[in-house]
């Protein structure tokens, strides 16, 4: 039976001078999710002369480094590229035999869902001819997947929303929303980590800052996490605010 | 040595060699646009090459020595001028207190760095003094330079600094005969972008790829430090697949749902779902940073093996010029 760990096989080609991709299937699904954060983890732990860092897409792995470095390193190739694929080509053929176990940290997120941050929280339940409070509980019962940070920072693409709260974006884009505000668009739902533009349905607001630039960790989630949204009260919310 | 600003210009920043480390956290690089004239401007003052300097963008902008001064710039955005006297560039330059130093339009280019011996003092930010003005975070207070903002070289000053400033410090302005010759770095055709084909390359049709890698593009309006936006023809593509979003980086060319190309540059965001057709030859990326709204331009192909290549020759060369400077004052 092929297990998760057995099959870390990918394509690979160059984004940059400075940095490879590495493909691990070819749509959205928990397994090459999960794969991608095992890889990630594997290579954290066997770094290559030069690694920088990793950064996850829906399908992908994107490995950065310094060409300097490796093309000057003892791996085996004609070129930087050479060296890196055939190291990750290794590390993947060897990871077979290493059976840890990889368990996603899981992140309770505190939401408040009243109007004053749920602004658009009446038009979603209208759309999903549901009761308010039956979005908020349809939104909260999920467990969440992180595929990925992009877009701006701390942004994280979730997966696993129900179905029956999709929404459309508005049709005109909100000038600001709040950092911290929590959204519909599509069959996607998200936070946004700063106060920036944007056109999602809005639902909810957390306290917590999904971003700060003075944290060592800046982003409070990371690929491979789990979330769960948690309703919370206004006063809760207040008290939780910074 | 500390600076005042007196007329800040249209965009200018506080930037380093970048920010690396948090790529995965979505936080872009950021940086100076040109990092090869940054660097370049560093190195003549003996400091780090990835030391801080500030990123004016075009000219229209001046500062005052608010203390004697070494410094030392490099880019096309813009010529320095002191009393009436241009400051040559790529070379460090004694500025004694009190001088007003303008920048004057120079059609060449879009961006110019200004180096201080020591590099310029700003707090550290993920591990970088650069600004992310989206973020508001980096550089001065995460935002663009104003009036009557102040900046201070670090104290810090290496000792090949100070062998420098030892060699040119007098009474008025001056400056060494020797610099560091940015052009001899760069190919002669500073308007032909080399670039690699990217990861969708072959989504695109025959046609598009074909203008693609012959026509003549042109910098857009719209285009700033996240990104460059290029006008002209076109592109299509042969299957309407949907690109997962996956990361990108500065050089990478997305094309947009209406065809358009978007060049990404420092401040660029860490992921995209554009297909992407190519990626900028790491090498040219500062000769991008110099294109400015409306240029003309074209795009060429060369393999990703000659991409590595030049820019290995390019930082060994980087290397030999570090060398030089320090043995001309250490040795």
């Amino acid at each position: 039976m092929p297990t998760l760990f057995s099959e870390l096989d990918f394509k690979i080609y160059p984004l940059s001078e400075h940095a490879v991709t590495l493909t691990f299937g070819s749509e959205i699904a928990e397994l090459t999710a999960a794969k991608i954060a095992r890889f990630n983890l594997l290579l954290e732990a066997n770094p290559f002369p030069g690694f920088k860092g990793c950064v996850a897409g829906y399908t992908t792995l994107s490995i950065f480094y310094n060409l300097l470095e490796v093309s000057s390193s003892e791996l085996f190739g004609e070129n930087g590229f050479e060296k890196i694929s055939h190291y990750l080509k290794s590390l993947s053929d060897n990871s077979k035999l290493d059976g840890r176990n990889f368990t996603p940290k899981r992140i309770v997120l505190p939401v408040c869902y009243v109007a004053d941050y749920g602004l658009d929280l009446d038009e979603v339940a209208r759309n999903a001819k549901l009761a308010v409070d039956e979005v908020i509980d349809l939104h909260t019962r999920q467990i969440y997947k992180v595929y990925m940070i992009g877009f701006v920072p701390g942004f994280a693409y979730l997966g696993g929303m129900d179905e029956r709260l999709a929404t459309a974006r508005k049709l005109v884009p909100r000038a600001k929303v709040a950092a911290g505000s929590v959204g519909i668009a599509g069959k996607q739902t998200g936070i946004y980590p700063l106060e920036t533009p944007g056109g999602w349905q809005i639902i909810g607001q957390t306290p917590l800052e999904m971003f700060d630039s003075g944290r060592s960790q800046p982003s409070l989630l990371k690929a491979g996490d789990e979330v769960q949204f948690k309703s919370v009260n206004l006063e809760e919310f207040k008290a939780l605010e910074k | 040595m500390t600076i005042s600003i007196l007329k800040p210009g249209i965009l200018t920043t506080v930037q380093d060699g970048g920010r690396k480390n948090y790529l995965a956290q979505a936080v872009p690089i950021s940086g100076a646009m040109d990092n090869l004239s940054a660097r370049i401007a560093n190195i003549a003052l003996g400091n780090d090459e990835d030391s801080a300097t500030i990123e004016f963008t075009y000219a229209a902008a001046a500062f005052k020595a608010e203390t004697d001064l070494v410094i030392a710039c490099a880019g096309d955005g813009a010529m320095l001028v002191a009393d009436g006297v241009q400051i040559p560039s790529e070379r460090p330059v004694f500025i004694p207190a009190g001088t007003i130093i303008k920048l004057i339009n120079n059609p060449e280019g879009a961006t110019t760095y200004l180096a201080i011996a020591g590099g310029f003092e700003v707090p550290d930010v993920l591990e970088s003094k650069s600004t992310y003005l989206l973020g508001c975070f980096g550089g001065l207070e995460g935002r663009c330079l104003k009036i009557g903002d102040r900046l201070s070289g670090g104290e810090n000053l290496s000792s090949l600094s100070q062998k420098i400033i030892a060699s040119i410090k007098g009474p008025k302005i001056s400056w060494p005969a020797w610099f560091i010759p940015r052009s001899s770095l760069l190919p002669s055709d500073k308007k032909t972008i080399r670039v690699f084909p990217a990861g969708e390359f072959t989504w695109f049709t025959p046609d598009s790829i074909i203008n693609f890698l012959s026509k003549d593009f042109f910098v857009g309006i719209n285009s700033n430090r996240m990104g460059i936006q290029i006008s002209g023809d076109k592109l299509s593509k042969r299957k309407q697949d949907e690109l997962l979003s996956t990361a990108v980086c500065p050089g990478t060319i997305q094309v947009t749902g209406n065809g358009e190309m978007i060049l990404l540059m420092a401040d660029c965001q860490t992921t995209g779902g554009y297909p992407r057709i190519g990626q900028v030859a790491a090498v040219d990326l500062s000769l991008c940073a110099q294109l400015k709204p409306n240029d003309t331009f074209c795009f060429t192909e060369i393999s990703f093996d000659e991409a590595e290549m030049l820019y290995i020759q390019q930082e060994k060369i980087l290397q030999k010029i570090k060398l030089a400077v320090k043995n001309k004052f250490l040795s």
